[in-house]
């Protein structure tokens, strides 16, 4: 009807319901569902008796992985790629700090390498036979005899005559695992704590905002690590294990974050005038305060990740890891005893955990720098 | 104010009792691993497993039923019965005694270090923020954070105690018995160890000090201050670390032992320094369940006073909070 205009309009006949699924959400819950059908499959049909795809047999972190994947694929990468003009600001901002942009880089590369290398190389086998051998290039003597590095081993081989470079790009998966599927868990925990803690105070259940921060208190005395090292003792070093330890220990200050940035917001206009234009509460929440605080959860995301890597590795150094899992501490730690002779073992996946997770800082300062418009970037950046 | 602090003496009470209950039921809840060694030893010399268990039940007092145990478990932690530590031949609580000394010696003066550098460090950096000084200081406080401490140890062991021969690379805890704890051969062997500890705390408290102090070179009052002539040591020691060491108390305690914890169990454990770290690492091993419980609730005590001095200090720093009500 053109002639439509505001006053008559018959607004009891007006049905609009705020609750819309957009094409995106659609899209990205079939994911997930795709991938819980999948699991079940696996789950009860092939009880995980054999290799699902092909030759490989996806474990149970691998499924939390494949999850995590699409969550950052639909909550990070869709919306810059629609939203030109969000991305070019971002980007010219973040760029202002060259070494971050270097770090960038080398962590894309660490991401798909550790994605695609373990689905192409094979797994590193124990050879007795390939006992502690140096890098190309490189000839040292252990145990009496001098051996020089060939190009089968590009970069050495272990005590147990694992090739080191398998296990570093193993490793890289084991890194990206722990640190991404936690922070999405302690993102997805810590903003719904947030939110519901500001939500219960902007419609005065004052009790359960105090129930919900005490908690967050008394979660963020416990040392983690101490209850970490005693769940692993309980129950045993499993991957899996360790991240939801991690993810259910580590939420408190993403929910501290979303809950004073809702509760600075729930008081500004755009929010009463959404609520007088008939929005509900859940519809604001959704709508306005989880959005809104976005960038402040992403920049302590981003410093959660490195703290997430550094702490497997610390475990796995200590030896409580799951003997399954091919962990960058675990081969630092094997290294351990053949420290005068063979420096080769510890070092070079120690460089590689060291690169990580200083590139994860510096980019996550950068982007601190690029998403808090607060900040004036001069010139330069980084060194 | 003294109704602020009983309140929160209080709710440490509070903490302190839920901590021990969680720990508690995380204990009754697991599968016990000294039944299932108990059992298993039995089955080996050929007995009957299931007697040996009933018998290890019985031992433990595992057959009472559960609120008694629970009663007895909060009784003999309150009272500091923490039971024997099979993997030390010893009561919990002398083995604790006897190993602290250990951690503190090094632990205190790196928490001294780290904190009074630190922020030194992180003033200087918010005071003159994106030049070439802060800079540095952003690149070494990443350094600092992002070097994996146990990897660090050991290339320091490759480094410089192996060829020069000239610091020990581990730990000899006959020194401090025979020359004391504050001789030259006793710092010399703590050297390397407090180094690597030492770039992960100082690091951490200068980021952080810096994040604060940033923050509060922004606000009124220091551009009031600034206006009346306040020099400039005046200005950032009087006036923004006052304030944002509000903000920085808050987290001190909590941040600061999820490093030592962390720390301290893998550097003891790679240089063979008897103290805390090593004994709970020991006790994990050794699955010695009394010592591993005292070892964790250790930590979680002080983690749990820490936080209590951090409340009282937050009131006290900052006069502008109203804790009347809270």
């Amino acid at each position: 009807m053109a002639t439509d205009t505001f006053d008559n309009i018959d607004w009891d006949d007006q049905d609009v319901s705020s609750f819309s699924l957009s094409r995106e959400t659609v899209a990205e819950l079939l994911v997930y569902g795709a991938i819980v059908v999948t699991f079940l499959y696996d789950h009860y049909v092939l009880q995980n008796e054999g290799p699902l795809i092909g030759s490989w047999d996806v474990l149970s972190v691998e499924w939390l992985f494949a999850g995590t994947i699409v969550a950052m694929f639909f909550h990070g990468v869709l919306p810059l790629y629609q939203n030109p003009r969000m991305r070019g600001f971002y980007w010219k901002r973040f760029k202002q700090n060259r070494v971050a942009v270097f770090a960038a880089g080398f962590l894309v590369l660490v991401f798909f390498t550790g994605l695609i290398g373990p689905l192409v190389l094979e797994p590193p086998e124990v050879r007795f036979t390939n006992r502690i051998r140096p890098p190309v290039g490189i000839t040292a003597t252990i145990g009496g005899v001098a051996k020089t590095g060939t190009w089968k081993f590009p970069l050495g081989t272990t005590g147990k005559g694992q090739s080191i470079l398998k296990l570093i790009v193993y490793g890289m998966r084991v890194s990206m695992q722990v640190g991404l599927i936690s922070t999405v868990f302690t993102v997805v925990i810590g903003s719904v704590v947030g939110a519901v803690a500001a939500l219960a105070t902007a419609m005065d259940i004052g009790w359960l905002d105090e129930v919900l921060m005490r908690y967050v208190d008394v979660q963020s005395v416990f040392p983690s690590f101490l209850l970490l090292l005693l769940l692993v003792y309980l129950f045993g070093a499993k991957l899996w294990l360790i991240i939801m330890v991690y993810s259910f220990l580590s939420w408190e200050g993403v929910a501290r974050t979303v809950r004073g940035e809702a509760l600075q917001r729930s008081s500004e206009a755009y929010i009463t005038a959404a609520l007088a234009s008939g929005a509900d509460m859940m519809y604001v929440v959704r709508r306005h305060l989880i959005p809104n605080s976005a960038n402040s959860v992403i920049i302590s995301a981003t410093i959660l990740v490195p703290g997430f890597i550094l702490g497997e590795a610390a475990l796995a150094f200590l030896g409580f890891s799951d003997p399954t899992v091919y962990s960058w501490g675990r081969t630092i730690s094997n290294g351990q005893s053949n420290l005068a002779s063979a420096w080769w073992i510890t070092t070079l996946p120690g460089i590689f955990l060291f690169l990580t997770v200083l590139s994860f800082y510096y980019v996550g300062e950068a982007l601190r720098d690029a998403m808090d418009p607060r900040q004036q970037i001069e010139q330069g950046g980084g060194l | 104010m003294k109704w602020y602090i009983a309140k929160r003496l209080l709710w440490t009470f509070v903490v302190a009792w839920i901590a021990l209950s969680l720990t508690f039921g995380l204990l009754a809840a697991s599968p016990n691993q000294g039944q299932m060694r108990a059992t298993m030893s039995c089955a080996a010399v050929g007995e009957n497993p299931e007697e040996c268990r009933e018998d290890f039940r019985e031992r433990n007092n595992l057959d009472q039923p559960v609120t008694e145990r629970y009663m007895n478990y909060m009784v003999n932690m309150v009272t500091l019965n923490w039971g024997w530590a099979d993997s030390r031949s010893q009561y919990v609580i002398p083995a604790i005694l006897s190993a602290w000394p250990y951690t503190a010696q090094y632990a205190i003066p790196v928490l001294l270090i780290s904190t009074v550098v630190g922020y030194g460090l992180g003033l200087y950096s918010a005071y003159k923020p994106y030049t070439k000084t802060d800079y540095l200081a952003s690149f070494v406080g990443f350094f600092g954070i992002s070097i994996p401490n146990f990897w660090f140890a050991l290339l320091l062991i490759i480094l410089l105690g192996v060829p020069l021969d000239f610091i020990p690379t581990f730990y000899n805890s006959g020194v401090p018995a025979q020359q004391g704890w504050f001789s030259i051969a006793n710092l010399k062997q703590l050297i390397i160890p407090m180094f690597v500890l030492l770039t992960a705390s100082l690091a951490f408290q200068m980021r952080y000090c810096r994040a604060q102090a940033i923050e509060q070179m922004n606000q009124e009052f220091v551009k009031v201050a600034k206006a009346k002539g306040a020099d400039d040591y005046r200005l950032m020691i009087w006036h923004v670390l006052r304030m944002a060491a509000v903000p920085l108390s808050t987290s001190f305690v909590g941040q600061l032992l999820a490093i030592f914890w962390s720390g301290s169990v893998i550097i003891e454990q790679i240089f063979a320094i008897p103290g805390l770290g090593l004994m709970s690492f020991t006790a994990l091993v050794e699955q010695d369940t009394p010592l591993i419980l005292g070892t964790s609730l250790i930590g979680v005590l002080l983690a749990i006073v820490g936080n209590l001095l951090e409340d009282i200090a937050y009131v006290v720093l900052d006069p502008r909070i109203d804790y009347g009500d809270r």
